[in-house]
C-alpha cells in the first residue's frame, strides 16, 4: 500500500532523508523511530505530498507522489506533527469543511461526521471553537479530520505528542481498530510504549538513514536488549 | 472550481469570526469614523469660536498718527498697549501683534504701517487679522473724510467694485472637493480591509500550522487560492462600501457643518456610487492577491506585517495623486496601478471622467490583479514557500561568513528572481544616497568611484554570497566573430534611433538645455589625454561596470522565466529607469531603448563581452562626436531635428544585425551549450 524507494531529500548540502526504502502493507501498522532531526517528519511530509523527493519514490496504493499527487492524498490520511485546527471553526464545522475538500457531500458526509464525533468522544465540545480545546480534544479532532474520508492508508507524524494517558488511549484504540478494518498505517513516534503496544513493523532512521528494520522482536534479537528502549539507544549510538 | 467555492466559504466565515478584522471593516466605519469626524469637527469649531470670542491684546510702536492710536484704543476686541520692543513683546507673549507706524505724515500723505505677529501662533494669528481689519477701518474712515472736505462722493475713490462669484452648484463643488480627498480614503480603506485578512489567511495559516494540513487535502493549490482571495476580495470591497456609505451619511445627516457654512453639499449620484463600488473589485482583487503572495512566504503574522509594511507605503504614494493639482487624468497614468482607478474616482466625483482613461484603468487593474494572483498561485504551491526552514540545519551551523551566505538559501548556477530585483535595489539605493553626493562632491572621480564602487563590487558580493557560477551568471562567454560583427551593426543602427527617440520625446517631456549644455562641456576633450580618460570614464567604465548589473545578474535572474521579448523589455525599463535622476527623466527612453537591444544581443549570443562592447561604443561615440571637432561641426549643422536621411540605413542596420544573430539563439540558451567555447567560424 504505503513504498519508499530509494527516497532521498536534500537541503542544499544537508542530506535529510536518504536512500530510504521500506513498504507498509495493508492490515500493517508501521512505526518509524528516530531521535529528533533523523529525517522522520521530512519523509511523512514527502508521502503526503508537501514536499518533492530529490531522488527516489514514494507511492501509495501504486501511485507516484510526483506524478498522480491528488490521487495520493485522497488516499491518505495526514496527520502533522502541529495540530492544525481553524481556531475559530468548531469541530464539527471543521470536519465538514475537510469532508467537503475530500469530494464528500450530502448524507454521506454527515453520516461519517457523526461517526467519527462518537469514535472520538467529540460530542461533548463538538460546539465550542477549536481555540478553546485541551491539547487531548484538539488531538482527537486532529485524528478525526485526518481521517473523514476514510482513506486506505493513515500516515501519523507522533500522533499522541502532548497527550495524556486517557486521551492516547483513544489514539491507540483508533489505529488498533483501523489496522482490523485493513489500513495500512504509517506512524512516527518517540514512545517506545506506543511501539510495543502498536507496531507490526519498526523502522529506525538515524542521520537520515534507514539504519534497521523489522518487528519488535527481531530489533531486540539484533541488539541483543531487552526491551525497545535499549535497542534503540544501541542502534542510534552505533551511528553516531 | 467547486473546492474554490468551500475553501472560500470557510475563509469568509472564519474571517468573520476575527475581531480585528470586524474592528477594521465594521466598527471603525460606522461607529468610530463618524464620531471622529465630527468630534474633531465640534473641536475645530469650539476652538475657532473661542479664539472669535477672546479679545486681542496688540502693541503699538513708532511715531505714527495720534489718530490711529485712539482709533484702536476705541475698537471693540482690542486692547491696545505701547511697546519698545515689538518683536520682544511677541515672543514674551505680552502682546499678540504690534503694528508699527512710520514716521508722522505730513497733511494729507500716508502713513506706514507694518504688521508684526507671530505666524507659528494660532492667537498671534487671530490678533494679525482683528489688527488689520481695525487699521483698514481707520483708513476708509480718513478717506471718506478727505474726500467729503473736497466735496467727492466715496465712489471716487472706488472706481471698481470686483466681486466673484462660482457658477458651480453646492452638489458639484461637494463633488470636487470629495474627489481630492475621497479616492485617497477608499483606496486606503480597501487596503486596510484587505491587509489583515490576507495575512491572517496566508501567514496565520502557515504560523497555526493548518496550511500543511490544508494542502494534504486533493484539492488544486491554485483552487485553494482562488478561494482564499475571493474572501479577501470580498472584505476589502465591503469594507470600502461601509466606509463610503458611512462617510456620505455622515456628511449628508447635517451632523458635519463645515460644509454647510460654505455652501457645498456632499453628496454623490447614485450611479457614481455604483461605478466606483464595482471599480473597488478589481483594486480589491488586486490588493488581495498581492498581499496573500507576499504574507505566505512569510513564516508568523509578524513577519509577513514587516513584509508588506513597504508594500503598504508603496500603494499610498500613488493613492495621493488625486490629491494633488495639476494631474490630469490621461490614458498613461489610467494605466498605472492605483494611481488609475484613484483618478477615475476624483473624475468621477467631479462630473463626468473621460471614457477612455476610464476604460483603461479598470482593465490594466484587473490585469494586474490577474498577474499578482499568477504570483499568489505559485507561491502556494512552492515547497521552499511553504517550509523556508527546511534547511535551518544548513544556517545554524558554521562561521558568521558562512552563516551569511548560508541565509542566501539553495546555490544555483544563475541568480534567482529574488536575488536579482533585490541586486537592483540595493544598488539602486547605494547610487541614490551614497553615488549622487559622491559625484557632487569629487565629480569625474565621483563618478568613477561610483561606477565600480556601487555597482561592480555589488555584483561580486551577490556572487560570493550566493554561491553563483560567476561564468553562467555574467554570460562570460567569448563571443563569435559573427557575434562582434552583428553586434557592431545593431549599435551603429541603435545610435540614431536613440537620437530619433529623445527627439520625438522632447514633443511630450520638455528638453532640459541647460543640463545638456553642462554635459556637453563635461564630455568634451580638449587634448588626447584628456580624450583617453573621458572614454575611460564614460564609456569603458559604465560598459564593465552597468553591463555586470544589468545584462549579467538582472538577465540571468530573468531569462528563461518568460519570453525573450519580455525579458529584454523589463531589462530595458529597469535600465532606463536606473538612469532617471530628477532632471533627466527625458533620458529615459532612449536607455531604454539601448538596454533593450543590450539585452536582446547578450540573450541572443550567450556572451556579455558583446554587450560591454555596444555599451562602450554606444557611449564612445558619443564622447568622439562632442570631441572631434569636424563630427561635432557635422552634427550642430544637423540643428535640433536628426536627419531623416539616417533613419532607413538605421534600421536596416539593426535588422541585418539581428538576422546574423537570429540562427544563434537557440544554441545559444541551450544548457549545454552555457559555458561552451565556441570554434571560431571561418
Amino acid at each position: 500500500m504505503i513504498e519508499f524507494h530509494e527516497l532521498t531529500k536534500t537541503y542544499g548540502p544537508i542530506h535529510a532523508v536518504e536512500g530510504l526504502s521500506f513498504r507498509v502493507a495493508p492490515g500493517e501498522v508501521y512505526a518509524l523511530l528516530g531521535p529528533n532531526g533523523a529525517g522522520k517528519t521530512t519523509a511523512l511530509r514527502c508521502l503526503a505530498t508537501l514536499l518533492s523527493p530529490t531522488t527516489g519514490a514514494v507511492y501509495v496504493d501504486g501511485a507516484d507522489v510526483r506524478e498522480r499527487p491528488l490521487e495520493v492524498r485522497s488516499k491518505i490520511g495526514f496527520l502533522a506533527a502541529s495540530m492544525g485546527l481553524y481556531e475559530r471553526l468548531t469541530p464539527v464545522e471543521l470536519l465538514f469543511y475537510f469532508g467537503r475538500l475530500q469530494g464528500l457531500e450530502g448524507p454521506e458526509l454527515e453520516r461519517r461526521v457523526s461517526d467519527l464525533v462518537e469514535v472520538f468522544g467529540i460530542a461533548a465540545f463538538r460546539d465550542q471553537r477549536c481555540g478553546t480545546l485541551s491539547t487531548g480534544q484538539g488531538q482527537r479532532v486532529s485524528v478525526a479530520r485526518a481521517v473523514v474520508h476514510d482513506p486506505p492508508a493513515l500516515v501519523l507524524d507522533e500522533p499522541t505528542m502532548g497527550l495524556d494517558v486517557l486521551s492516547g488511549q483513544v489514539i491507540y484504540r483508533f489505529i488498533e481498530g483501523e489496522r482490523e478494518r485493513g489500513k495500512a498505517i504509517l506512524f512516527s513516534t518517540h514512545h517506545m510504549t506506543e511501539v510495543e503496544l502498536l507496531a507490526d513493523h519498526v523502522g529506525v532512521l538515524s542521520e537520515g538513514r534507514l539504519v534497521a528494520e523489522g518487528t519488535p522482536p527481531t530489533l531486540l534479537e539484533m541488539t541483543g536488549e531487552r526491551n525497545l528502549t535499549r535497542a534503540f539507544l544501541a542502534l542510534v549510538s552505533d551511528r553516531s | 472550481m467547486r473546492m474554490a467555492w468551500v475553501v472560500f466559504r470557510k475563509e469568509l466565515r472564519e474571517t468573520l469570526r476575527d475581531r480585528r478584522t470586524l474592528l477594521m471593516m465594521v466598527v471603525v466605519p460606522v461607529l468610530l469614523y463618524p464620531v471622529l469626524l465630527v468630534a474633531t469637527e465640534q473641536l475645530a469649531l469650539v476652538g475657532l469660536r473661542q479664539l472669535e470670542a477672546e479679545s486681542a491684546t496688540v502693541g503699538i510702536a513708532g511715531s505714527g498718527s495720534v489718530d490711529i492710536l485712539s482709533f484702536l484704543e476705541g475698537r471693540e476686541g482690542l486692547t491696545v498697549l505701547d511697546v519698545l520692543d515689538p518683536v520682544d513683546a511677541i515672543r514674551a507673549d505680552s502682546v499678540q501683534a504690534v503694528v508699527v507706524l512710520g514716521p508722522r505724515p505730513i497733511a494729507g500723505a500716508t502713513q506706514s504701517a507694518t504688521v508684526l505677529y507671530d505666524a507659528a501662533d494660532e492667537r498671534s494669528r487671530g490678533a494679525r487679522n482683528v489688527l488689520t481689519d481695525a487699521l483698514r477701518a481707520w483708513e476708509r474712515d480718513l478717506l471718506a473724510e478727505r474726500l467729503a472736505e473736497r466735496g467727492l462722493p466715496l465712489s471716487f475713490a472706488t472706481p471698481l467694485v470686483l466681486a466673484d462669484s462660482s457658477v458651480a452648484r453646492a452638489e458639484e463643488l461637494g463633488g470636487y472637493t470629495l474627489g481630492r480627498f475621497l479616492p485617497m480614503l477608499l483606496i486606503l480603506m480597501t487596503l486596510l480591509g484587505t491587509f489583515y485578512p490576507a495575512i491572517d489567511l496566508a501567514a496565520g495559516e502557515k504560523e497555526r500550522g493548518t496550511l500543511e494540513t490544508l494542502l494534504t487535502a486533493p484539492v488544486p493549490a491554485w483552487q485553494i487560492v482562488v478561494g482564499k482571495f475571493l474572501a479577501v476580495a470580498l472584505i476589502g470591497v465591503v469594507a470600502a462600501a461601509l466606509n463610503l456609505a458611512s462617510m456620505l451619511l455622515t456628511f449628508q445627516t447635517g451632523l458635519f457643518q463645515f460644509g454647510g457654512t460654505l455652501d457645498i453639499e456632499f453628496a454623490l449620484p447614485f450611479g457614481a456610487l455604483l461605478i466606483i463600488f464595482v471599480t473597488l473589485i478589481p483594486l480589491s482583487l488586486l490588493f488581495a492577491s498581492l498581499f496573500l503572495g507576499i504574507a505566505v512566504r512569510s513564516r508568523s503574522f509578524k513577519e509577513a506585517q514587516t513584509a508588506l509594511t513597504p508594500l503598504y507605503l508603496a500603494v499610498m504614494m500613488p493613492a495621493l495623486l488625486p490629491a494633488f493639482p495639476g494631474i490630469d487624468f490621461t490614458v498613461a497614468l489610467a494605466a498605472v496601478p492605483v494611481a488609475g482607478v484613484g483618478l477615475f474616482f476624483r473624475e468621477l466625483m467631479a462630473g463626468s471622467p473621460p471614457v477612455t482613461p476610464a476604460i483603461v484603468a479598470v482593465v490594466t487593474t484587473a490585469l494586474w490583479a490577474a498577474a499578482a494572483l499568477a504570483f499568489a498561485s505559485a507561491s502556494f504551491g512552492r515547497e521552499e514557500v511553504l517550509f523556508g526552514d527546511g534547511d535551518a540545519r544548513v544556517r545554524a551551523s558554521g562561521s558568521l561568513l558562512q552563516r551569511l551566505r548560508g541565509m542566501a538559501g539553495p546555490s544555483g548556477d544563475t541568480p534567482r528572481v529574488g536575488q536579482a530585483v533585490g541586486l537592483i535595489a540595493v544598488v539602486g539605493a547605494l547610487f541614490f544616497y551614497v553615488g549622487f553626493p559622491l559625484q557632487a562632491r569629487l565629480g569625474e572621480s565621483g563618478l568613477f568611484l561610483s561606477e565600480w564602487l556601487l555597482l561592480f563590487l555589488p555584483v561580486l558580493a551577490l556572487i560570493w554570497w550566493a554561491r553563483l557560477n560567476v561564468g553562467v551568471t555574467l554570460s562570460l562567454r567569448r563571443p563569435r566573430l559573427r557575434h562582434v560583427f552583428a553586434a557592431l551593426l545593431v549599435i551603429a543602427g541603435a545610435a540614431p534611433v536613440g537620437w530619433f527617440l529623445a527627439w520625438a520625446q522632447g514633443f511630450v517631456l520638455p528638453v532640459p538645455w541647460e543640463l545638456l549644455e553642462g554635459l556637453d562641456e563635461l564630455i568634451t576633450a580638449d587634448s588626447p589625454s584628456r580624450l583617453l580618460w573621458l572614454l575611460v570614464l564614460f564609456a569603458l567604465t559604465p560598459a564593465i561596470c552597468e553591463e555586470v548589473v544589468f545584462r549579467g545578474v538582472l538577465l540571468a535572474g530573468t531569462r528563461g522565466r518568460a519570453s525573450m521579448l519580455r525579458v529584454a523589455t523589463l531589462n530595458a525599463v529597469v535600465f532606463g529607469a536606473f538612469h532617471i535622476s530628477f532632471e533627466s527623466a527625458f533620458r529615459f527612453l532612449p536607455t531604454a531603448w539601448l538596454g533593450f537591444l543590450l539585452a536582446w544581443v547578450v540573450m541572443s549570443t550567450g556572451s556579455i563581452w558583446v554587450g560591454m562592447l555596444m555599451h562602450f561604443a554606444n557611449n564612445g561615440s558619443i564622447v568622439l562626436i562632442a570631441s572631434v571637432p569636424a563630427l561635432r561641426a557635422w552634427f550642430e549643422t544637423a540643428g535640433d531635428a536628426p536627419p531623416w536621411i539616417l533613419l532607413p540605413p538605421a534600421v536596416l542596420s539593426i535588422f541585418l544585425g539581428l538576422r546574423l544573430l537570429a540562427p544563434l539563439r537557440a544554441s545559444a540558451e541551450a544548457p549545454d551549450a552555457r559555458l561552451e567555447q565556441p570554434q571560431e567560424s571561418g
